[in-house]
């Protein structure tokens, strides 16, 4: 880890005057990016500690009127809160599987979301896209834990936000303060497909922090599954987070989102269509989870990860139907 | 008279916890990198970032500049090879750890990158770049018993197989380093995390020209060895160096990286076996060409034929060599794999001839074996502990829902005989300290409380009032810690210390209590004299006045012994919608003649079936072909079970009478050979398809399943 | 070379913190920036506008144990280094470095983090507790893992001790499960998961004895 200046604000608006310069990180639970430091993957001037910003933490509002979990939120809080456990399961559940007992009383909501990719390649100082001497050392290395998705370009990381998922299904906002005054925008808008080496899988312009994320009233069904090697403090290889509004018995609307398969939370749109105006039911289902893999163009080393999508995929919509076929 | 083991001990084969567990738990213990004597600069080392390098240029001084530093070592000279990605560059020792980081950074390396090998594929490819002379590949000459290709051609049934395992690393939590600090010019203290502190002692009196005498070597405890950390390593030596240019202690240890890259790896093992049989299940023959990578050092050898009877066989093993870190002895060297490729071979039999695997196995012991009878025993006990009879289903008959329960079985067998040169001191002083001392040193086996258990037997007394001083090269000679190795060495020596122990003091006490030696026994912390009332362990200590006893105990007959066999089931679930593989019991059955504390013994059992649980599971050290480096040199995509992942585990001890009088034999081991291979079949029993590739991941689940639904389908 | 004066600039009044982070901004004498490359003006303007911003070696107190102990670290300075390597206290472990195993765990103002992770600086005015204050009587956690040699090695048992304590102090009355799910931080690469598991139970037991 090389050295840095350190500052502590108190306020957002002196965050983001501190975090306005160049080479300038925001920490909050240092999870990642403490881990990034010592890899040399980062290396910022300065770091600014978002944890004192006491105006970041902390969740209100309820399932009816829709919920607010300021950024700073520590991931063991949203798991403490009821309504959390009880309307937005999706969440719920995602938040419970991520890292361990010590990582979710450090990591907070913000971090989560804007942690950075845990690609080898990348972590190990080859760059974002990791491509050397115009070759993808994802695309003819040891790419078992990448992308299905958009593997044309050059971006094969595969995003690392647990709660990105749920947050997207559930159709969450996310609060920008920086230079410029704030912003409101959708938490899929966070996230971008690097064209080149130079751009960012984050839309955050320098300087700007995420206050805090906001909630649409919880109505419908919601639930995640995900699929993991490791019980004990594995990240998912795949995992799905669906949202239903049904009328009707039929899925009126819905938003399908995927972990572990692209280089950004993978909205399953295919999916989407498929449930669109159906009966909610296993064949729905598992009609929803097949076209959610259409798409898919698995890497050299991935291709268990299509099938696995689709289980995945299925097993969400299962959870969100309160039937776990697969626990017998 | 010969000395034995007591015919009906107190303690000995009672579970005594730890002399030293409280100050374990209790975070009082202080590891050799906990050691922080006044002064002590923070040494970091550099290292290779590239797979197979030349050393251009290297020059040292631009970190000599930097703050805080006080000493800078070049390890390797310019010109050199490095030969994997960890490979030893150079050291700064600073002040704080912060500055010796940024500087070991600024010491300017000029590569020039040779071309690398870092996979067997990548070896073995032709055309492979050949990173040592004559060839990437050693092929050993081939080892015949009988005429294995005409006994499978003559054989009823055939199975072919292609099993693999991964190289997996140490994972010590301790890193390998340590920390040393000159008294004088000629005279060294280290605090080493080693397994062999006289080792270790020998190896630093060598490199600095001064006698074994003046170099004293602790390790009152370490932090997890598994075979890796027999040495003082480049790393020691450097850190000794860098103490003595600086003038003051210095404190290395590397970091978890270097530690994944240089400090030692479990070779990998890939092998294709043709194993025959006759209708009946008698196995006639074998044909096994194997392969596996110790990384530039070679050493991939693992016994095969395992455990059982197969009167031809051919066997045939090369060593491949890759720019990766050398392999080193780890739990069990060689017999994990062994285990895992003969067990995976004889459940794929036992499935096309239609018999039971469990009945397999016995059918095939060693006819004339005085193991075999003990084989069968545990055989029994393990098949019904794990309910093998009622609850095993044949092989893919487990129901077509995503769950499917699975049953698989494996046999070992490791040596664990002792040493014959190895002592232990007794010293008993008036004021009734007993006190042992030998230059051996406790992983995590409980050696320092299997000597304070056999003293205090001895003696009447309890274990914790037995001082039990190891750890310290100075002492006298101790046994090095592999191979199981320790208990068996150190166990005789230490009941022979205290028996001449007692018998001394009974002589030197006798007259002044008015009887002969004869009459004097101890027993519950009193001494009883024949006749006459009994007095204290200490009044009678005091009774040595002014003397003290001291005795050194050597090793007679018949206390150790050697060769243990047992058993390992597991139970499974697995996923076939995910992949997902669980473990939900283990069953382990162990013979090691005679268990001192059982406390202690069934740690080891349960640990080794963890290890062998992670091995089955998890573990996998990942090489990158471009680049040629390790993509998880960590403990995160490096996986390792944790609380959760860890299922039930029902040991059993098997020690019949005629067990016991065997005597002493080790137990670290063996009961993790077994595991991966009893996994990896129980597997294969839930989903119907043998999963090829350890570990059980669900990448490795998935892609065998869907190898056999295109097989299905090119079949129909 | 860098050095931060208090007197430079205005304080923005108030909170504790920024006063911790005010009287805490004087670098050392020694004080050598390496990686940094703020100019002094930037240096300057952040200070005019709002929090002190500290670089180089900077004097922090730690409560640790119930004690206030006074060091020198830099910003980047773990939590865990600091007590290893600048006050002693040896107990926390470093074997992954990186949030993964758990070795490093210690009790930060109540909840258990990996002190490998986690920022010296950031741990001012803040509660704690290493496995060193712990009970190491009969109703305690250090206790109930001898007795069930939950342990091997050692290495990682101060971790699992001091997550145990932790899950303890907040559930009192764990089921096997949540044992599991509660130690789940934790790598023990001896594997004494079996003795830990009772030693958690027992310790429940032993502590409502007390
Ligand atoms: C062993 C292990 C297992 C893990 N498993 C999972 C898993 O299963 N799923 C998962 O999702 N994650 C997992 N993680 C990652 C962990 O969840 C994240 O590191 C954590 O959530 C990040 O939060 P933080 O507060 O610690 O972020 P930090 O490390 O402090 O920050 C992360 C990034 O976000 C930026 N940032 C933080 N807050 C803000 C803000 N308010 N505005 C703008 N920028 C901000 C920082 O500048 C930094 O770049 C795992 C980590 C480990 C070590
Ligand atoms: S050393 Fe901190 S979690 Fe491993
Ligand atoms: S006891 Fe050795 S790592 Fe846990």
């Amino acid at each position: 880890m090389n050295a840095f200046d350190f500052a502590a604000p108190t306020t957002v608006e002196d965050a983001v005057k501190l975090l306005g310069v160049p080479d300038a990180e925001a920490l909050s639970g240092g999870t990642d990016l403490l881990g990034r430091l010592k890899d040399y993957a980062s290396s910022p001037k300065r770091v600014v500690y978002l944890k004192d910003v006491k105006a970041l933490a902390g969740i209100s509002g309820d399932a009816t009127d829709g919920l607010t979990i300021g950024a700073g939120t520590r991931l063991a809080d949203v798991l403490a809160d009821k309504a959390v456990k009880e309307s937005y399961p999706a969440l719920w559940q995602a938040t419970l599987e991520v890292g361990t007992p010590q990582i979710r009383n450090m990591a907070t909501v913000g971090g989560n979301l804007l942690q950075r990719p845990r690609c080898w390649y990348y972590r190990a100082g080859n760059g974002l896209l990791a491509v050397k001497d115009g070759k993808s050392l994802v695309r003819e290395g040891d790419n078992r834990y990448h992308a299905i998705f958009e593997t044309d370009g050059d971006a094969l990381f595969v995003n690392p936000s647990s709660l990105a998922v749920p947050l997207i299904a559930l159709g969450a906002k996310a609060v920008v303060a920086g230079p410029r005054g704030e912003r409101t925008i959708a938490v899929e808008d966070l996230y971008q497909i690097p064209k080149s080496g130079k751009d960012s899988e984050l839309t955050l312009a320098p300087g700007e922090v995420v206050t805090k994320l906001v909630l649409p009233p919880a109505k419908g069904l919601n639930a995640s599954y995900e699929a993991r090697q490791k019980q004990a403090h594995d990240w998912p290889i795949v995992l799905a987070s669906v949202n239903l509004n049904l009328d009707d018995h039929k899925v009126a609307s819905s938003r399908i989102v995927v972990y572990g398969v692209a280089p950004i939370p993978w909205r399953s749109k295919a999916a989407e269509e498929a449930l669109a105006g159906k009966l909610l039911n296993p064949e729905s289902a598992a009609a929803a989870a097949a076209a959610s893999i259409a798409a898919a163009k698995p890497l050299s080393m991935n291709a268990y990860k299509v099938g696995l999508t689709q289980t995945v995929v299925k097993r969400a919509l299962m959870v969100a139907m309160g039937n776990r076929y697969w626990e017998g | 008279m010969d000395l034995t083991w007591p015919e009906k001990p107190t303690l000995i084969g009672t579970k005594v916890p730890r002399l030293d567990g409280l100050a374990k738990a209790s975070g009082r213990a202080k590891y050799p990198s906990d050691q922080l004597p006044e002064g002590t600069l923070f040494a970091v080392m550099l290292y290779s970032p590239h797979a197979h390098a030349k050393i251009k240029t290297l020059d040292v001084k631009p970190a000599q500049g930097m703050p805080g530093v006080k000493g800078v070592v070049a390890i390797a000279k310019e010109g050199a090879t490095l030969r994997y990605q960890g490979d030893d560059v150079a050291a700064v020792a600073a002040v704080t750890e912060e500055q010796a980081r940024d500087a070991a950074r600024a010491i300017k390396v000029e590569y020039e990158v040779l071309p690398h090998v870092v996979t067997e594929p990548q070896a073995m490819a032709p055309g492979a770049p050949e990173i040592v002379k004559g060839g990437n590949v050693r092929k050993g000459r081939s080892q015949d018993k009988g005429k294995a290709d005409e006994e499978l051609a003559k054989a009823d049934v055939v199975v072919e197989g292609k099993y693999a395992l991964p190289v997996i690393t140490h994972v010590c939590l301790e890193p390998h380093g340590l920390t040393a600090k000159w008294e004088a010019a000629d005279k060294l203290t280290v605090w080493s995390s080693t397994q062999a502190v006289q080792v270790v002692a020998g190896e630093l009196a060598e490199a600095f020209q001064i006698p074994v005498a003046n170099v004293t070597v602790l390790t009152d405890y370490m932090g997890g060895g598994f075979g890796s950390k027999f040495g003082a390593d480049v790393w020691g030596r450097t850190a000794a160096e860098l103490a003595k240019s600086t003038g003051k202690p210095v404190k290395l240890f590397l970091d978890r990286i270097q530690e994944h890259l240089a400090a030692g790896n479990r070779p990998s093992a890939t092998g294709t076996l043709k194993l025959g049989a006759s209708k009946d299940g008698k196995l006639v023959g074998l044909i096994a060409e194997t392969h596996g990578t110790g990384g530039s050092r070679g050493g991939s050898n693992f016994p095969l034929p395992y455990v059982y009877d197969v009167p031809a066989s051919s066997r045939s093993h090369s060593d491949v060599f890759v720019n990766g870190g050398g392999a080193r002895a780890m739990r069990a060297p060689g017999h994990p794999q062994g285990c895992a490729l003969m067990e995976a071979a004889m459940d794929d039999l036992a499935e096309k001839l239609g018999i039971d695997p469990v009945q397999l196995r016995l059918m095939n012991l060693p006819p004339n074996d005085p193991r075999t009878p003990i084989y069968e025993a545990e055989v029994k006990i393990g098949a019904e502990l794990i309910g093998w009879t009622a609850n095993r289903k044949p092989r893919g008959k487990n129901g077509d829902g995503p769950i499917r329960k699975g049953y698989g079985v494996a046999l070992h067998q490791w040596g664990g005989g002792g040493t014959r040169d190895k002592k232990v001191s007794c010293t008993i002083t008036a004021d009734g300290t007993v006190e042992l001392k030998s230059a051996t040193q406790d992983l995590g086996t409980g050696i320092r409380t299997v000597l304070a258990i056999i003293a205090a037997e001895v003696l009447g007394l309890k274990p914790t009032d037995v001082v039990s001083n190891i750890g310290n090269s100075t002492f006298p000679p101790g046994q090095a810690s592999g191979g199981s190795t320790t208990t068996a060495s150190m166990a005789p020596p230490c009941l022979d210390a205290a028996t001449k122990a007692r018998d001394a003091l009974f002589a030197k006490i006798a007259p002044a209590l008015g009887a002969t030696p004869a009459d004097l026994s101890l027993k519950g912390g009193r001494l009883l004299i024949e006749g006459k009332p009994s007095i204290s362990w200490k009044d009678a200590c005091r009774k040595l006045g002014t003397a003290s006893i001291s005795e050194m105990g050597a090793t007679p007959e018949g206390l150790a012994s050697t060769g243990v066999g047992g058993c390992q089931f597991a139970e499974v679930v697995v996923d076939v919608e995910t992949g997902v593989v669980r473990v939900k019991k283990i069953v382990a059955v162990q013979d090691s003649g005679l268990i001192i504390d059982r406390l202690t013994w069934d740690s080891q059992v349960y640990g080794g079936g963890i290890m062998g649980l992670n091995y089955g599971l998890f573990e996998e050290r990942i090489m990158d072909p471009t680049t040629g480096v390790m993509l998880n040199p960590d403990m995160e995509l490096y996986k390792l079970a944790g609380a959760t992942d860890v299922p039930e585990i029902v040991l059993h001890a098997y020690e019949p009478d005629d067990q016991k009088a065997r005597g002493v034999i080790g137990i670290g081991e063996p009961p993790t050979i077994g595991t991966a291979a009893a996994i990896g079949n129980a597997v294969s029993n839930a989903i119907g398809v043998r999963v090829p590739e350890w570990p059980m991941s669900p990448r490795n689940v998935l892609n065998a399943l869907a190898a056999a639904s295109k097989d299905q389908e090119g079949k129909a | 070379m860098r050095k931060h004066d208090p007197k430079n600039g205005e304080e923005p009044g108030g909170a504790s913190r920024r006063d911790f982070l005010r009287g805490s901004g004087l670098a050392a004498a020694s004080a050598v920036l390496t990686g940094a490359a703020t100019t002094a003006l930037d240096e300057a303007r952040a200070a005019d506008d709002g929090p002190k911003v500290l670089s180089g070696e900077v004097e922090i107190t730690l409560k640790v144990n119930g004690e206030d102990r006074k060091t020198t670290v830099e910003p980047r300075s773990t939590l865990l280094d600091t007590l290893r390597n600048r006050l002693d206290v040896t107990g926390p472990k470093r074997v992954c470095d990186r949030a993964s195993c758990g070795a490093c765990t210690a009790i930060v103002d109540g909840d258990p983090v990996y002190s490998c992770t986690t920022l010296a600086v950031t741990c001012q005015g803040k509660t704690i507790e290493t496995v060193e204050s712990f009970d190491v009587g009969e109703q305690g956690v250090p206790h109930a893992f001898h007795q069930n040699d939950g342990l091997m090695c050692g290495y990682c048992t101060p971790g699992f001790v001091t997550a145990c304590k932790a899950l303890l102090d907040k559930n009192p009355n764990p089921t096997l499960d949540e044992v599991r799910r509660g130690l789940d931080g934790n790598i023990c690469r001896c594997g004494t998961y079996i003795g830990v598991l009772q030693a958690a139970l027992d310790a429940a037991k032993a502590m409502k004895g007390a």
